[in-house]
């Protein structure tokens, strides 16, 4: 089971902002400071999108932003889940075949 | 000229803030140059030295290697230091005295009189059946997902690979709370004994390793020599991975496969240096397998082919951060040279000899082992932008050529948006079945990585 | 022992692999034939090009010359396929008064040859290319067209000349270095491997068909070198499922610009400042492909940011979802562009053996299986499905 390593908030500035945003029309709460790759893997979805040819699902290969394994669209423009930040509200949707 | 103006102008423009990049960033700015770093991360650190996301503090509970204390004091020194950094830029385009990056919505430009290229490397990739189940990730994206992030990857974990950075792998994972099943590496004890030396001549090394074996040992995990990972199977994501033994040149030893429960794998077979924007500036560039591929060749002056080009840490061959950290003092120091006709020091230049020296012993013991291209079978995808199998990519290299781009052309592999930095490594050897070849220099055109078409449109001049 | 060969095509690109096609059929099972390229089949100009299969209805020749190829075409897709055979048709775009003005007569031309191509208003337009600009103010549809990648093609191509022919041998990576005659008759090349004794020889190089040419002897060419020079064209390609439109687009003005004899000196010498009219291409991954310029600058094959810059703008303006889309790479690559417009297709007048299949600038994609036929039927002395006589390379003889 993926999630969340406990303890690390930093106590002089309390608990972490929760947000909110949608993965495929389903609700995702994460952190402030978390990728949408991240967001998405702490609460169990590692599969983002299909591949182009044979629509196997397909998820975070490297995490830096190298393999463009993890696009997702947001907003409808194409992007790298594992390096663009989450923000409140934000529509995302699986990368690959529609 | 402020943070946020289209076009950014400074003495010295970096690429990259990792330690390399942080360490040139550094001295640049404490010479009173201007200095801007470009990073395609959240925060500075790299991938080495990545931070937790602001607000979040580690509290000693994801436990560090002894070398990390050198990354935390380049942190705290480039927090400090009198540096622009513009993280979440993706450099796509160069020309001397200038970097062009996509910077969320907007096309930006960097003008400087010096480049400092320090981008880091890689993940090298192996394709294996299976590897392309969601929650098999390289051994990198772990240590991100813990390290960068907090995040818990999984339950039971595989951690198998080669090389130095399988280690704070499987650190990261304890300090996460995961099980590590097994973590395999695919060079023989005998073959990493080549390490020895670098290892024994070297005080922090030998502090290094004694604390990973430490760690290891009180989570009760075995390194196991000689294994790697066969495949990996599921239903929609990783639910099974099998291991098994391999021989001196990393070619699978069928037969002796285990099956192991695992709900995340990390595989990692070494870096490879990015070496792209170099090649896109016109930087000579040479193939060096023990030091993950094509590297930039620079002088005893970390100076590329091209006038005002220098280079930095992994992109000159994969070493480490001590490396990196080392040649970024040196780096700097040739450019205030350059700027203000004052001499590099000799221990700068002693001192990243000395680094380069040590990693490129402890490089050989883990160099790429050429029999591990037979663990793809023929239906085994090898370029995954493009959905190519094996046996596709071997077509290819039949009919139209065995040479990177024939191979390319004739199957499409390597022509997605990674551009062929996860396929390429492995590509010829996969399609020849000749795994000591040399990879043939690719052709790297612009954008150097994918950016959006208005990006290209609005690009400053 | 020196191999022999009942002929040598040279230069792997898709008209020399369609000729080896074609030649495979028509020469039967026994036939020794081999196709070598100093580089990967196709991994020149049909590695760098766009994919169109296009019908051009200019004349009664063009028209069945293109038409007829491509047939050709879907049936190597129906016997062979695996190149994104993908026909989508044509949108041609009207964006001035004059380009609108081209846009009757081209409907008139495909309506002279009993074909049909439709005028469609703001409302059908925006049903067929949802993601089409809403005030474009011209359009016509023509059915006929399609896409294709063309290096997957030439290996699709030579796929179907080894199911003819298993013994068709293929050599990549293996250069031409020289040829023997006997007189004015060829009787060997000379390889990168060794000698291959034949007297029947294809240059189908390409751009570089006069480099080859001139390893035959200058001197019994008639002319001083073979007329055709490089057109430089500057691409972009998106990543997957991005792409704003279905239907190949193309700009109209292309038709006066792409088929236009040129007043520029084509060398490469004489500061050809180059045009472009956008030309769109959905690719079956869901990315696209964005075209097209023109340009003479010699072997160059630096990206002219300018003109690519220009060429985006246009398909920005046609298509405005493509500004979101991720580009993955850009490219030159070079149209062997013959002086006179038209491709050489036959035998080579003054030397006994060699056979001309280059020259087709930007149509060869289109023209590549009508090219190989012709030439095939040429060669083995059949009668030929078209009339070949514009295309004859005797032309250029004086």
């Amino acid at each position: 089971m993926s999630g969340r390593i406990a303890g690390l908030d930093d106590a002089t500035r309390g608990p972490r902002e929760l947000i909110e945003f949608t993965f495929a029309g389903e609700k995702v709460t994460a952190w402030a400071g978390d990728s949408i790759a991240m967001a998405l893997w702490a609460g169990g979805t590692t599969a983002v999108r299909s591949s182009s040819k044979n629509g196997s699902p397909r998820g975070v290969l490297c995490n830096m932003g190298i393999c463009y394994e993890c696009l997702v669209v947001v907003d409808g423009r194409t992007v790298r889940s594992c390096t663009t930040p989450v923000r409140a509200g934000m529509v995302v949707e699986p990368g690959g075949r529609p | 000229m402020s943070v946020d103006d289209t076009i950014l102008d400074a003495d010295v423009g970096i690429v990259g803030a990792g330690p390399g990049g942080m360490a040139a960033a550094n001295v640049l700015a404490q010479a009173g140059l201007s200095v801007v770093v470009l990073d395609e991360g959240m925060r500075a650190g790299g991938q080495i030295y990545r931070q937790l996301p602001e607000g979040l503090v580690n509290h000693g509970k994801i436990a560090e290697p002894p070398s990390h204390d050198g990354g935390h004091a380049l942190l705290e020194r480039f927090a400090a230091a009198k540096v622009t950094l513009v993280s979440h830029a993706t450099v796509w385009d160069a020309a001397p005295g200038k970097l062009w990056f996509e910077h969320g919505e907007r096309s930006r430009l960097l003008r400087c009189r010096h480049i400092v290229l320090a981008p880091g490397g890689y993940d090298r990739c192996v394709p294996f059946p299976g590897w392309t189940l969601p929650g098999v990730v390289t051994a990198g994206a772990l240590q991100v997902m813990v390290r960068g992030f907090g995040v818990v990857p999984g339950r039971r974990a595989l951690v198998a690979g080669s090389g130095p950075l399988l280690l704070p792998t499987v650190t990261a994972l304890l300090g996460a709370g995961v099980e590590v099943v097994a973590a395999l590496e695919a060079s023989s004890r005998w073959r990493a004994l080549r390490a020895a030396p670098a290892v024994l001549g070297n005080a922090l090394k030998r502090r290094e390793a004694m604390w990973y074996a430490r760690q290891l040992w009180k989570a009760g995990v075995k390194l196991r020599w000689g294994w790697t990972v066969f495949a990996c199977e599921g239903d929609g994501r990783v639910q099974r991975a099998i291991i098994g033994k391999v021989d001196a040149d990393g070619r699978p030893r069928r037969g002796t496969e285990l099956k192991l429960d695992v709900d995340v794998v990390g595989a990692g077979f070494g870096l490879v240096p990015s070496v792209e924007l170099a090649l896109r500036l016109g930087c000579t560039s040479r193939f060096d397998a023990a030091r993950g591929g094509h590297c930039v060749v620079v002088d005893e002056q970390q100076r590329t082919s091209v006038p005002g080009v220098f280079a930095a840490g992994e992109i000159c061959g994969i070493g480490g951060a001590e490396v990196a950290a080392a040649e970024g003092q040196l780096v700097a120091e040739a450019v205030i040279a350059l700027a203000k006709g004052s001499t590099v020091s000799a221990e700068a230049q002693r001192r990243a000899q000395k680094e380069r020296k040590a990693a490129d012993t402890m490089l050989r013991a883990f160099a790429p082992l050429p029999g591990l291209a037979e663990l793809a079978r023929p239906d085994t995808i090898v370029c995954r932008c493009e959905d190519v199998t094996r046996l596709g990519a071997q077509q290819a290299a039949q009919l139209h050529g065995d040479s990177l781009r024939a191979i390319k052309v004739g199957c499409r592999a390597g022509m997605g948006p990674c551009q062929a930095r996860i396929c390429g490594p492995s590509l010829q050897a996969m399609a020849t079945g000749d795994g000591r070849r040399a990879m043939d220099l690719p052709v790297v055109q612009v954008p150097v990585k994918p950016v959006r078409t208005e990006t290209m449109l609005d690009a400053p001049t | 022992m020196t191999e022999t060969a009942d002929i040598v095509v040279i230069g792997g690109g898709i008209v020399g692999c369609a000729v080896t096609w074609h030649l495979a059929q028509l020469l039967g099972p026994s036939a020794r034939i081999v196709v070598c390229d100093r580089g990967p089949i196709a991994g020149a100009t049909s590695a760098s090009c766009m994919g169109h299969l296009m019908v051009t209805p200019d004349n009664a020749q063009e028209y069945a010359f293109t038409k007829k190829s491509l047939a050709l075409w879907a049936e190597l897709h129906e016997k062979v396929g695996g190149f994104d055979y993908n026909p989508t048709g044509a949108l041609y775009l009207a964006d001035t008064d004059e380009d609108l003005a081209l846009i009757p007569v081209l409907r008139q031309q495909f309506a002279d040859h009993g074909d049909r191509a439709d005028v469609l208003d703001r409302h059908q337009l925006a049903q067929l290319e949802p993601g089409l600009a809403d005030d474009i103010p011209g359009a016509l549809f023509y059915p006929g067209d399609g896409v294709v990648l063309p290096m997957l093609a030439a290996g699709a191509m030579l796929r179907a000349a080894r199911l003819c022919n298993a013994s068709v041998a293929v050599r990549p990576m293996c250069a031409v270095t020289g040829v023997v005659r006997d007189g004015s008759r060829v009787v060997a090349v000379d390889t990168e491997r060794g000698r291959i004794s034949t007297n029947r020889v294809v240059n189908s190089c390409g751009v570089w068909a006069p480099d080859l040419a001139e390893l035959f002897g200058a001197e019994l060419c008639g002319a001083a070198r073979l007329p055709i020079h490089p057109r430089a064209g500057n691409l972009a390609i998106t990543g997957h499922h991005v792409s704003p439109i279905r239907t190949q687009l193309l700009e109209i003005s292309y038709l006066r610009f792409a088929h236009g004899a040129a007043k520029i000196d084509p060398t490469g010498n004489g500061g050809d400042p180059g045009g472009h009219a956008v030309n769109m291409q959905p690719q079956t991954n869901g990315g696209c492909l964005i075209g097209s310029t023109r340009q003479f600058r010699g072997f160059d094959k630096t990206l002219n940011r300018e003109l690519l810059h220009r060429s985006l703008l246009r398909a920005r303006r046609y298509a405005p979802g493509i500004a979101a889309a991720p580009i993955v790479r850009t490219w030159v690559g070079l149209r062997p562009y013959s002086t006179d417009g038209h491709p050489l297709i036959g035998p080579w007048p003054t030397i006994d053996g060699l056979w001309i299949a280059a020259g087709h600038e930007g149509l060869g994609i289109s023209l590549a299986p009508i090219t190989g036929r012709l030439l095939a039927q040429q060669i083995v002395g059949e009668t030929l499905d078209v009339d070949v006589t514009p295309y004859l390379p005797g032309r250029f003889v004086a």
